[in-house]
Formats: C-alpha cells, sequence, structure tokens
C-alpha cells in the first residue's frame, strides 16, 4: 500500500498550507496544538499505573495538602475567559476606519479654518463650524452604529460557563466531603450519581448503571453507557471516560480526574473556540476594498488640486479648505449607513423565514457561500428514528418516511404482513404518553428508546391503535432487562430438560452495538403467541420456518440467501435492521412467574415474519434543497452513472449499518491513498451559461468549482475546487452516505472509490489515480495536480467520497485539500470537533467561502471558524448558538438555501445600491473643481452636498435592496471572491465617468440658467469668484447693469446650491430608476414593480421640496425657494440618462462578451 | 477566505502594482491592452464631446432665451444695497478713523472721494439730459442714440458743498466731513412710491441724541427722475444718484456709530441678515 511511505513524505512536501499573516506566533502554535487530537491515554492505562501516574489512591484519594499544592499549580478548575478587548478601544476602532479618518481630517481642517477665520473677523465663517460639527456628528453616529452592533455578538466562553458543575463530591484521605467544583485538582477521586454534572474529565474506576448525557459535547443525544473498561482507543470514544460538563443522568460512578479546567476537553473546545478569530466577512472585505480606493480617490482628489489652488495662488488656509470640500464632496457618507439598512432590512426577511441573523454582515455571507459544510442529524434529517423499509414475502417494502407520515402506500393485504404488524405492535415495551389521543401520531411523545418509538409509531400509524391491540393480547409476562443478564448466545447449549415451558419471556439481549433482543409472550384467545425481534441474524438462527405469503415455508439455503440480500440491502441503505419473528404455542406453554433466565429455551424454532428497517429520515425540503445548492452554485452534471452493483456489494461487504466500523477501520489504510483523485468530472466543466457573466474568457473552462479556486497569480488553471454540500457528521460512514445519497449530496450515480472497485471488481488501490503528495504546489497557489494526469490505467470515476475521523487523523493537511478538489461529492463521518475545523480551514485554504451548520458544543470552533457559522435553534446549545452567525429557528437545512438566495439578492442589490450612491460624488465634486478652477461663484456648498448624501438619497438607495432579482440568482455560481467584486472598475467607471458626468452637465446647466435668469450670464461667472465672494465689495455689476451687495450675492449663491442640489436630484431619480437592473431592460423588470422604490422616489421629492420651500431654510441650511422652473432644466438630462443606459443594457444584452459588455457590464 | 486576507508585505504590493502597470505575460498595461485603451479612450472621447456639444447647445438656447434688457428675476434684489463714499473696511464693517493733524490719514479719503467723483464731472455727464420733473423718468420707447434709452445726469456740483469743488478737502481737516450716499441699482425699481426717498444720519442704537447734518442735495433726497434704472444695455451711460452728508458736530477722540438709511416706500433697511440694504452703517473716530 506504501502509505506509510507517502505519509512520511508528507511533511516534507514543499507545499505546507501558508502560514496565515503574521500576528502572534505564540498563539498560532497553541492555536495548531490544540487542533490536534486530545493526547489522552489514561483511558488505556490500568487502575495501578494511574494511581502511579497522579500519586494518588483510587480508595482514599488525594491527601488535602497534595492537592492544596495541586490546585496552586494548575488553577481552579473552571474556564478562564480570554482576555478580551477594552470596550472603548472597540469604539475607537469603529471610529477610525478609513472614511472616518478622512472625515476626521476634513472636520479639522473645517475648525481650524474656523477658528482662523473667526480669528480675523469673516463673516459666514460660522458654516464651517456646522459643517465640522455636523462631520463630527456621522462619524460618531455610524462609529456607534457599528459598535452596537459588535455589542450584539455576545462573548463566547460565557455559554460555557452554564455547563460548568458547583459542586462535587470528592474522596480526600478516605473522607466523602462536598467541594466547590473549582476546587478539584487532578487525582482527586470523585463520585458521580445520577443528576449530576460531572465536574472534571473523569477516569471511570467503577460504575453501577451509568449513563451520560454527552449531547452537550458531541450533539448526539443518546445516553451512553459509563464503565471502567476501555474499549475504543480514542479517548473521545472509550466508555471509561467521563467528560466535564456532561450530565450523568442515571446510575452512579467513581473516577479520577485527569483533567481540570481549560485542560479538559470542554475547555479545550471552549478556548480552541474563542481561539478561533472571527474572519472578516466576504462584505467587509468588499466594503473595505472599496473604501481603501475611495479613501485613496478621495485623498488624491484633493491633494491635486490643493496643489492646482497653491498653484493658481490661493493662500494656503483657502487651499486647505478645498481640500476638506473636496473630501467632504468625494466620501459617500451616507454609504456605511445604506450598506448597514440594507443588510439588516434582509435579516428582517430571514427571519421571518426562520434565519435569525445575529451578525448582519453574514447576510450577505451566505450568498457568495460556495461550500456548505453540514451536520447530519437534525439538519438534514428529521432527527428522530422512522421505519423505511420492511422486508416480507420476499419483497423490500417502503415505508412512508415524511414528516407527516400521512399513509403507508405498500401491499398490506398479505398475511405475513398481518403476522408481522403482530409482532411489531406485540414484542415493543413503547408507549404513549397519556392524554395525546388528538395529537398527530409522528409528534406524540413516547416512553422509550428511538426505535422502539419508530416501530411504535409506525404501528400505531398501519394497523391502528397499539393499546386496543396490546388488550387483545395481554402480556403473559416479560423478562426485565438489565446490563448484568445479557442474553448469552451459548446458553442455548445448556439447555436444561428441555426448558421449562411457562416461564416468561422477556429479554434484552444486547448481543452486538446493533441492539438488543426483545422476547415476550402473549394471550392469544387459547393460544399463546411468543414474539421476538432484534438483530437480524441472531433472530434467524432461533428460526426454523418463514412465513411466505401466510405460509409457512421451511426455513432453507434459498430464503437464507433471500434473506441476506434483503438484510445486506437494507444495511448498506445506511438503516437499522430488525428482524421479527413468532411462534405460536398452546395455552399455558408459559405461566406468569417463570424464571426469566430459562425463557430462551422457549424461543426456538420460530417462524420469521419480516424485517423492518429504520432510518433517522432526510427532511422532506432537504433534498430539493440540495438540488438548489448544486444549480446555484456549481456543478449539475453527472458521474459516469454506475450500475448499482457498487452499492450493492457495499451493502454486502458492510452487512449492517451499525455493524460497519471495523470494516470501516479496514479499509482506512487503503483510503489513505485515494486523494488526489482527479475525479472524472473533467467532463462536466463548462456547464457556465451565458448569463454567468464576468466570467471572462475563462468561465467556461472550469464552469464550476474552478471559477471559485482560480489562482491568484499567473494564468494557470486550478483544478476544481471542493464541492458544494459536504456532509460533516459523528454518525457512522454507512449510514451518513446513505443520508448524503438520499438527500442528494451524493448525486445520483456518483461513486465512490469502493463503489467504483466493487464494480470494476478491482482492487481499491487501482481505482486511485495516485498523485505524489510530495509534488510541488499541493495545497499551494500553483502547480496543483493537473487534472487529467492519469496515472494507473483507471478512469477516474470517483466523484464521491466518504472519509472517516480515523483517516482524517492521520492525514496532513494538504492531503485533505486534495481530497476536497478530487472528490466534489464529499462526506466526512465519525469527526471530532478538531477534525470539523480543520476541514473548514481546509475548504477555505482553497478559496471557498464555507458555511458550516451545526448544533453541540462540539461545533463551536468550527462554527466559528467557518465564514458564516449556522446554528441549529432548537436542537442546538447555547455554545453553538454564541459562536454561530445565524439561527435556524426550525433547524432546517432548507432554510439555508432561502438564506443563500437572500444572499445573493442583497450582494446584486447592493451593488445597484453602492452604484446609485457614487455616482452623485461626481457632480458633488464637479462644481469644486470648476470652481477651483474656472473661478465661478460656488456652485454646491458642503453642507448642501451632506443634505444629498444622508438625507434625500439615503431612501432610494435602500429601496433598491427590495428590487427583486433580474434573473434566477439560484442558476448563477457563487460569485468569486477574487473576481466578481461588489464594486469593480466597470461599476466605478460606468458610475463616475458617464453617469455621473451627465449629472454633472444637468447641474452646471441648471446652475447657469439660475445664475442667467438672475442676471448673471455665463461668461460674467467666468473668474468673477474674487469679487464675487469679497465681503467688501456690496455692489457688484452683474450683466444688467444691476449692483448687488455681498449678501444678496450670498443668497443667489444658495439659490445656485439649491438648484444644483435639485439639478442632482431630478438626475438621482433617473439614476436610481436605471440602477434597478443591471443588465434587463427597465420595462422587462417593470418601472413601479417595486413600490418602495417608487415610495423612497416620493419621498425624496418631498423632503427636496420641505428643503426648498420651508421658511427659514436660507439661513439655517442654505436652500432658497428656487424658482418653479429649475425644477425641469435638469429633466432633459434626467431622460438622457435613462435612454443612454438602456442602449447600454441592449447591448449587454445582445452582444454579451462583446467589448461593449466587458467595459459597461457593471 | 485564508487566502484572501492573507497580509501582503511591502514588496509583494509593489510587485502586484508593477505587475499591474505592465504585465509582461499578457501584455496588460494597467490591466488593459493597448488597443483596449485606445478603444475606451476613444469611447469616452465621443461620449465627453457628445456631452459637452448637449451642453453648449443648452447653454446656447439659454442665451438666446434670455432677455438682454432685464434679467428675467430679481429675487435676491427686493430692496437695493446703499453703499458709503469714503468706503474703508476695519475688522467689521466700515471704519473711518483720521487724525485732523495728520493730513495722511485723511489725505487718501479724501482722494478717494475725488476719484469717486470724477464720474460725475460735467464732461463725463455729457451724453446725459438735464430732468427737472420730480416724477419717474418712465421711458417705454427707445428715444436715446443707438436704440437706447435717455439717462439723467447727475453731476457733482449738485452736491454743493459736499462737492469738492468748493472745498477740494471736503471738510475732512475742520472735522467736518462729508461722506457721499449711493444707492444701488436695480432695473426698473421704483423707489418710494411716488416721494422721493431720502438719506438719514442717525447714531446707532440711540436714535434721539441729534446728530447735525447737512445734506446735498437739499433734505438728502434722491430724484424720482433718475428712476426707475433700465439696464446697461438701454442706459449705458446711466449714473447712479448721489447724497452727500456733512457732519457738522462730530465728538473728537470718540469712536462713533453712525447709521445712514435711505426713507422710502419700498426701500427695507431691517434685514438682519443684510447690514447694507437700504442703510449703510459705518464706524467714525476724529481725532485731533
Amino acid at each position: 500500500m506504501g502509505k506509510e511511505e507517502s505519509y512520511e513524505l508528507g511533511p516534507r512536501g514543499p507545499a505546507p498550507p501558508k502560514a496565515p499573516k503574521g500576528r502572534g506566533r505564540r498563539k498560532k502554535e497553541q492555536l495548531e496544538d490544540m487542533k490536534k487530537e486530545m493526547d489522552v491515554d489514561d483511558h488505556k492505562l490500568e487502575l495501578p499505573d494511574l494511581e502511579a501516574k497522579y500519586s494518588t489512591s483510587i480508595t482514599k484519594g488525594l491527601v488535602g495538602a497534595v492537592a492544596a499544592e495541586r490546585l496552586l499549580r494548575d488553577g481552579p478548575n473552571e474556564l478562564r475567559p480570554p482576555r478580551g478587548t477594552p470596550e472603548c478601544v472597540k469604539f475607537g476602532r469603529q471610529l477610525a476606519g478609513g472614511l472616518q479618518c478622512l472625515m476626521w481630517v476634513a472636520a479639522a481642517i473645517c475648525l481650524i479654518a474656523y477658528g482662523v477665520q473667526e480669528g480675523q473677523g469673516d463673516r459666514g465663517s460660522a458654516d464651517n463650524l456646522y459643517l465640522a460639527i455636523a462631520l463630527i456628528a456621522v462619524v460618531v453616529v455610524t462609529g456607534c452604529f457599528g459598535y452596537y452592533q459588535e455589542f450584539k455578538s455576545t462573548n463566547i466562553i460565557a455559554s460555557f460557563k452554564n455547563l460548568v458543575p458547583q459542586q462535587a463530591t470528592v474522596i480526600r484521605e478516605g473522607d466523602k466531603l462536598q467541594i466547590n467544583a473549582n476546587e478539584l485538582v487532578v487525582g482527586d477521586l470523585v463520585e458521580i450519581k445520577g443528576g449530576d454534572r460531572v465536574p472534571a474529565d473523569i477516569r471511570i474506576i467503577s460504575a453501577q448503571g451509568c449513563k451520560v448525557d454527552n449531547s452537550s459535547l458531541t450533539g448526539e443525544s443518546e445516553p451512553q453507557t459509563r464503565s471502567p473498561e476501555c474499549t475504543h482507543d480514542s479517548p473521545l470514544e472509550t466508555r471509561n471516560i467521563a467528560f466535564f460538563s456532561t450530565m450523568c443522568l442515571e446510575g452512579t460512578a467513581t473516577g479520577l480526574v485527569i483533567n481540570t479546567g481549560d485542560r479538559t476537553i470542554i475547555g479545550r473546545i471552549a478556548s480552541l473556540a474563542s481561539g478561533v478569530e472571527n474572519e472578516k466577512t466576504p462584505i467587509a472585505i468588499e466594503i473595505e476594498h472599496f473604501v481603501d480606493i475611495i479613501a485613496g480617490l478621495a485623498i488624491f482628489f484633493g491633494a491635486t488640486f490643493f496643489v492646482v489652488a497653491m498653484v493658481i495662488g490661493y493662500p494656503f488656509l483657502r487651499a486647505m479648505v478645498f481640500f476638506m470640500a473636496i473630501v467632504v464632496a468625494y466620501v459617500p457618507e451616507g454609504l456605511l449607513a445604506t450598506v448597514t439598512v440594507c443588510l439588516s432590512l434582509t435579516a428582517k426577511r430571514l427571519a421571518r423565514k426562520n434565519c435569525v441573523v445575529k451578525n448582519l454582515e453574514a447576510v450577505e455571507t451566505l450568498g457568495s457561500t460556495s461550500v456548505i459544510c453540514s451536520d447530519k442529524t437534525g439538519t438534514l434529517t428529521q432527527n428522530r428514528m422512522t421505519v423505511a423499509h420492511l422486508w416480507f414475502d420476499n419483497q423490500i417494502h417502503t415505508a412512508d418516511t415524511t414528516e407527516d407520515q400521512s399513509g403507508q402506500s405498500f401491499d398490506q393485504s398479505s398475511e405475513t404482513w398481518t403476522l408481522l404488524s403482530r409482532v411489531v405492535t406485540l414484542c415493543n415495551r413503547a408507549q404513549f404518553k397519556s392524554g395525546q389521543e388528538n395529537v398527530p401520531v409522528a409528534k406524540r411523545e413516547v416512553i422509550g428508546d428511538a426505535s422502539e418509538t419508530a416501530l411504535l409509531k409506525f404501528a400505531e400509524v398501519t394497523v391502528g391503535t397499539v393499546s386496543e391491540a396490546r388488550g387483545r393480547f395481554p402480556k403473559v409476562a416479560e423478562l426485565p432487562f438489565n446490563s448484568t443478564n445479557k442474553f448469552q448466545v451459548g446458553s442455548r447449549g445448556t439447555k436444561e430438560g428441555g426448558g421449562q415451558p411457562g416461564v416468561p419471556v422477556r429479554a434484552w439481549v444486547e448481543v452486538t452495538r446493533r441492539g438488543p433482543l426483545q422476547l415476550s409472550v402473549h394471550t392469544a384467545g387459547d393460544r399463546q403467541l411468543l414474539v421476538l425481534k432484534g438483530a437480524p441474524e441472531r433472530v434467524l438462527e432461533r428460526c426454523s420456518t418463514v412465513m411466505i405469503k401466510g405460509q409457512e415455508l421451511p426455513l432453507d439455503a434459498q430464503w437464507r440467501e433471500a434473506f441476506e440480500g434483503a438484510y445486506a440491502d437494507l444495511g448498506g441503505r445506511g438503516e437499522r435492521v430488525l428482524g421479527f419473528c413468532a411462534r405460536w404455542l398452546p395455552a399455558g406453554t408459559v405461566a406468569a412467574g417463570t424464571d426469566p433466565e430459562a425463557l430462551p429455551e422457549v424461543a426456538v424454532g420460530l417462524c420469521f415474519a419480516g424485517l423492518v428497517a429504520m432510518i433517522d429520515p432526510p427532511r422532506a425540503t432537504v433534498p430539493r434543497a440540495v438540488l438548489k445548492c448544486r444549480t446555484a452554485g456549481i456543478r449539475v452534471g453527472h458521474g459516469d452513472s454506475g450500475d448499482g452493483k457498487g452499492m450493492e456489494g457495499m451493502g454486502r461487504e458492510m452487512r449492517t449499518g451499525e455493524d460497519t466500523e471495523g470494516t470501516w477501520g479496514d479499509t482506512e489504510g487503503l483510503g489513505r491513498d485515494m486523494e488526489g483523485m482527479w475525479g472524472g468530472h473533467g467532463r462536466d466543466m463548462g456547464m457556465g451559461t451565458s448569463e454567468e457573466k464576468k466570467g471572462g474568457g475563462t468561465q467556461g473552462t472550469w464552469g464550476t468549482w474552478g471559477q471559485g479556486c482560480e489562482g491568484t497569480a499567473g494564468p494557470r488553471q486550478r483544478p476544481p475546487c471542493p464541492p458544494q454540500v459536504i456532509m460533516v457528521t459523528g454518525d457512522h460512514p454507512i449510514t451518513a452516505k446513505a443520508i448524503a445519497a438520499a438527500v442528494g449530496i451524493i448525486s445520483e450515480g456518483s461513486e465512490t472509490p469502493e463503489d467504483v472497485a466493487a464494480r470494476l471488481r478491482v482492487p481499491l488501490e487501482q481505482v486511485d489515480p495516485r498523485w505524489d503528495p510530495t509534488s510541488p504546489g499541493l495545497g499551494g497557489d500553483r502547480g496543483a495536480p493537473r487534472p487529467g494526469d492519469p496515472v494507473s490505467g483507471v478512469p477516474r470515476q470517483a466523484r464521491a467520497r466518504v472519509v472517516t475521523g480515523a483517516e482524517l487523523a492521520g492525514m496532513e493537511p494538504g492531503v485533505l485539500e486534495g481530497i476536497l478538489r478530487a472528490h466534489p461529492e464529499m462526506v466526512f463521518a465519525r469527526t471530532s470537533p478538531q477534525q470539523k475545523l480543520v476541514i473548514v480551514e481546509s475548504c477555505q485554504r482553497l478559496g471557498a467561502i464555507v458555511a458550516v451548520t451545526g448544533d453541540g458544543v462540539n461545533d463551536s470552533p468550527a462554527l466559528k471558524r467557518a465564514d458564516i457559522g449556522v446554528a441549529m435553534g432548537i436542537a442546538g446549545s447555547d455554545a453553538a448558538k454564541n459562536a454561530a452567525d445565524m439561527i435556524l429557528l426550525d433547524d432546517n437545512f432548507a432554510s439555508i438555501v432561502t438564506g443563500v438566495e437572500q444572499g445573493r439578492l442583497i450582494f446584486d442589490n447592493l451593488k445597484k445600491s453602492i452604484a446609485y450612491t457614487l455616482t452623485k460624488n461626481i457632480p458633488e465634486l464637479t462644481p469644486y473643481l470648476i470652481y477651483i478652477t474656472a473661478s465661478v461663484p460656488l456652485p454646491l456648498g458642503c453642507i448642501t452636498i451632506l443634505f444629498i448624501e444622508l438625507c434625500t438619497d439615503i431612501f432610494p438607495s435602500v429601496s433598491l435592496a427590495y428590487e427583486r432579482a433580474e434573473s434566477d440568482i439560484m442558476h448563477l455560481k457563487p460569485r468569486n471572491p477574487r473576481r466578481d467584486r461588489l464594486v469593480n472598475e466597470p461599476l466605478a467607471a460606468y458610475s463616475y465617468f458617464q453617469i455621473g458626468a451627465i449629472q454633472s452637465f444637468a447641474g452646471f446647466t441648471d446652475y447657469f440658467v439660475a445664475m442667467a435668469q438672475e442676471g448673471w450670464w455665463p461668461l460674467l461667472c467666468l473668474g468673477l469668484r474674487p469679487r464675487w465672494e469679497d465681503t467688501h465689495e456690496q455692489e457688484l455689476q452683474d450683466s444688467y447693469g444691476q449692483q448687488w451687495t455681498f449678501e444678496q450675492r450670498r443668497y443667489q449663491q444658495y439659490t445656485c446650491y439649491t438648484v444644483f442640489f435639485i439639478s442632482i436630484e431630478m438626475c438621482q431619480i433617473a439614476d436610481v430608476l436605471i440602477r434597478k437592473t443591471r443588465r434587463l431592460s427597465l420595462l422587462q423588470q417593470g418601472l413601479f414593480r417595486n413600490h418602495i422604490l417608487v415610495i423612497a422616489i416620493v419621498f425624496q421629492v418631498s423632503i427636496g421640496c420641505f428643503l426648498c420651500y420651508c421658511p427659514g431654510m436660507p439661513n439655517i441650511f442654505n436652500f432658497m425657494p428656487i424658482r418653479f422652473q429649475w425644477w425641469f432644466v435638469p429633466m432633459p438630462f434626467g431622460l438622457l440618462i435613462l435612454i443612454y443606459d438602456e442602449i447600454r443594457k441592449l447591448g449587454v444584452r445582445r452582444h454579451p462578451g462583446s467589448w461593449w459588455d466587458r467595459e459597461l457590464y457593471y | 477566505m485564508a487566502t484572501l486576507n492573507e497580509k501582503k508585505t511591502c514588496s509583494e504590493r509593489m510587485e502586484n502594482f508593477r505587475r499591474f502597470v505592465w504585465n509582461p505575460e499578457t501584455k496588460l498595461f494597467m490591466g488593459r491592452t493597448l488597443i483596449n485603451w485606445v478603444w475606451i479612450s476613444l469611447y469616452y472621447l465621443a461620449f465627453y464631446v457628445v456631452m459637452t456639444g448637449l451642453f453648449a447647445l443648452s447653454i446656447y438656447s439659454l442665451m438666446r432665451t434670455v432677455n438682454p434688457y432685464e434679467p428675467d428675476y430679481q429675487d435676491q434684489l427686493k430692496s437695493p444695497g446703499v453703499t458709503l463714499r469714503p468706503d474703508v473696511y476695519g475688522d467689521r464693517g466700515l471704519q473711518i478713523y483720521y487724525n485732523t493733524s495728520e493730513n495722511k490719514t485723511w489725505e487718501r479719503l479724501v482722494t478717494t472721494l475725488q476719484t469717486f467723483l470724477t464720474a460725475y464731472t460735467p464732461a463725463a455727464q455729457h451724453l446725459n439730459v438735464n430732468c427737472t420733473g420730480d416724477k419717474y423718468f418712465i421711458q417705454d420707447t427707445f428715444d436715446g442714440p443707438n436704440n437706447t434709452k435717455l439717462s439723467c445726469k447727475f453731476t457733482s456740483d449738485m452736491l454743493q458743498n459736499c462737492s469738492g469743488i468748493a472745498d477740494p478737502t471736503f471738510g475732512f481737516p475742520e472735522g467736518k466731513p462729508c461722506f457721499i450716499i449711493k444707492m444701488n441699482r436695480i432695473i426698473k425699481f421704483y423707489p418710494g412710491n411716488g416721494t422721493a426717498p431720502r438719506v438719514d444720519c442717525t447714531y446707532v442704537g440711540d436714535e434721539s441724541r441729534p446728530l447735525e447734518v447737512d445734506y446735498y442735495p437739499v433734505n438728502g433726497t434722491f430724484n424720482l427722475h433718475y428712476f426707475p434704472y433700465y439696464g446697461k444695455k438701454a442706459q449705458p451711460t446711466y449714473s447712479n444718484p448721489l447724497v452727500a452728508v456733512k457732519f457738522l458736530n462730530i465728538t473728537r477722540n470718540v469712536e462713533l456709530k453712525i447709521v445712514c438709511k435711505i426713507i422710502g416706500a419700498g426701500i427695507t433697511f431691517d434685514n438682519v441678515h443684510d447690514p447694507y440694504e437700504g442703510k449703510v452703517e459705518f464706524k467714525l473716530k476724529i481725532e485731533n
């Protein structure tokens, strides 16, 4: 197999994952350390060794002094919260962003200018003061908003605190005493009993029926037995360790403390979770990206015109004021607020659909998600066992597994079914809680374990009231089960005189992990009916006949083979299979009070009725949701369709879903050599439709995953990225695979390497196109293994891949990435919290944006690490909810798809919003440029600009968030975070230099009209500025010879401001209309279908009117009541914008990929 | 996202930038091929030519529509501004300080007045007609030469003692200085509603305190026949009528605040936002 060799080479390979970021290496190492599996081996030690290791006594416990010493050494047994950033620093950070800094500078310049002008006794300098105050207010308010957002994400450690026990029973120096749990030290002997929380990580020394609930740690809700025996190599799997913070449900146990505080498993997870930095959300990166550009441009423009102004001969202070004005004009002050409001609107919309978004930016993240790592239990499945299949009359029947279990469709006329249903009904200890007659069966609460519940409900639905049936066949006797009287298979041999008829039969047998064998005897009229259920092969051993179509036939080899086939088939579907059989006994065969131990002697020569297979079925909505994800993402194509033999073969090999661990263990080694398999998906690339634009020339090549992970440098193509929905579960591989296949994570016809091997009847390693893990660039940026580079003769056909935690444990991160690249359909089974984190990171390293769903505490590190963590609202633990960015109130995977849809929509709409917002910066900026260079009276003031930015234009830009999608966004690929930027070059160029230019022309036209009609002709205006602004000039002549005082000119200037303002508003109405669509015609989209937008336009105009015509405005905000007709001057330009953009869109639609499209489609 | 977040070193950034400016592999200059740059430049050139054309067209049609004789609107010119000569500005507004014993301090002021009055010499006014009626000089037709309207003569001698003819020092050395009050012209503005507007000077804030003033012409009125004004094009030689005020009892060495208002219907002097509308305020301090 060569696995040793290849793996030893692994670390030396030239492509260790790029050391991410250059911050605190020590912390980084610590984290890396934590990501490794637990190195605890205490569970394997014998008790004396353990005593020696911790120098304690397993009878008397620690000596008080030693305990005190250790307490001093190790610190208290509690979770330490990490040192957080002080609140004021957090707030300060909000005030020190790129744009904010610019605004601070602008405000400072304003204040300086105010101070200097005040000192000189200039009139009108109060404007600068107002402006400074307004700017500071904008920064502070935006900062408070951001701080509040951040403040809402609560401290993750707090949620772990709730889990920690308060008191512990400890034995020290032979005395039993109650102490605070935080005083426990390593080596302490503690006692736990039902109802306690486990006070530390404990190696069990002795236990009596102890069961713990590990759900807070692993998310698995079934109680787990704890006993002193070491049952597994992994400390997480073995039974003789109980974990800090888990709940002891029943029984008692004594154990030795092996880890305390932060060194416990939960402590590690907690510090892992809080140590994982929150990744910046994609939208935050986008916004940062373009804020940088804006800030850079603002400074560039400001500095340029500062120099120009100095050269022209303005005094220094004036030039500084120009700089400030240009910054104010150019910086989109309202943009951050707009983005926040747009996101929170979507968040609200999502909340109505059961997705609560904690972190606003997460709204968009979901839209750019390219990989969803989904938990299985509860998210993809209904989280309850349900009967899925039955086998009787040598036929597999399918049962209804939908959520409501309305009806069963299989043939129920056979007599075999009558028997089988009777056995199912009677051989069942579960019962409904009383008082639920009106509740639908599926929703009734049941006392009993998962499979019994499933069978009970199944019986209730199919044959009618169970309690009635049980009444008709009263139970003669039963054998109470406990773990000590296991039904030993060998007991058959110790038959004592043919057994004693009349012994009450009721035995649980725990032969295998598959579950118990259960026997009971019921009175049925003048006969007795013995019913038995259990693991199929154990049941079959006791049968001599089989019921087929109501006839009892001898159980010969043919029937055995049929049984084997059916059993393997069902087992291969990942279902939990139980066998059922019965035997009619003469009345009085079994009498009450018989020794239960003797009872199995009666249970021989039974008649086999059938098999019932149960599974935690997928939620009905999930397959469609997964399919939607697929179309929304990524490849829809099919691999080479298998003939189904693979599955069959696997089922045969694996026997049952429950019993496969060993088998999988055997294949582990093989699995390791499988990575790097460039599955046969090359042929279904290039699905990129022409709808999916901006891919430019490259899009067709790696139509699907490829686009998410194109290399940064060089034109070389990278191989396809990982699959879209990855299942990561703690469950068994077969079950995981079955569910994955059922919901479409493994699509129809996809095969795992094992399937391929089985189908082609070749050894597994031949399926595997080996690539050398040492080949350059694994996990690196370039030179990744070339797809279509066959090494073995067998074509690469395995699209799917199931990887177990055990396999993962031995892998280098780069290897995992290879696997993720090679197989578009991935299932990870039996994974630990650390491994989940590793999987997420590997996907991220491949350039994917990863969403993770989870519910347990164990998921919290991965949730936090993910670009977007999605916690389950019902099943989720507090820690998971705290670590997540989003909570699904209904635990339904389908809600995520809604989220994806909304996220994509909001990305598109934000793009539109930003395009709209940016456009007006040019007509705000040009007045200053013309003012400085052509010395016209100032056409637009800073305060007016702030009104446009922060008041009138906010509403239309927010209303664009309500715009519906232009096309079916779920049929597009997820955006490529490298290329599909929120603000790209065509967007900026088109907004700034085309639409913005038209708006500027509109503004200046209106400006010159207003000036000319009041007496100042355009040519006079040029160069007028020095005299116009001379406060001592009280008789400036206009073009008609009239003489104006300074104040009269000032009001005329305000009129210009207002006219320019109105022009921008009018053009912005046209702008918001064109921004409704990026490629569709406005008429196709519907001009008035977005009612909010229409309202926003009306509102915007109303505010404009109010500002213009409210009395007192001229002296407060420098708005003048302007002449009515000046509103109409910019309208032709608005019309021009509409027509020009329609032409642009027409060209974009007609000629996709053309020069026009590349330059003008944003 | 890890790959996207990586902080780049400075040299990497420089390298990336260099690659952006000129990428030898793809022959991209600043993200575009050269030919592409030519195309995009041509496109923008065409775009801006068209836009400038449209703009020029709008301005041209604007100028075709505006009335060459009078403005369409006079929204800001409800009431005329008032100016003072000599006009020396201090920290806050007009501030006329001088010392009677130092010639230099008042000679500047006198020169200002003399220069100002050169526009009112008979020679400068020879194109204007003599008007006698004390009524508005309304002209509906263009009676003047070159299709203009007639303007009334205002010569400096009408200012009598303050004309600078008899006393070229305008009374400054004696501490009885002359100031000239001028009202801004506004097209088709009819001040006074039939009665001639007059200038009235008082101390600021203390109107009861007597300020001895001589007004020239008599009563300090602006004769109605100088109104209305028909605009630069119709009345190219129009000159504003003036009123001279001569302060007779100025307390020496004290800063006095004086306001000269123009009293007449249609002329407001109570606009808090415009200190020069209908009135002119100044500080006067005569030292010796």
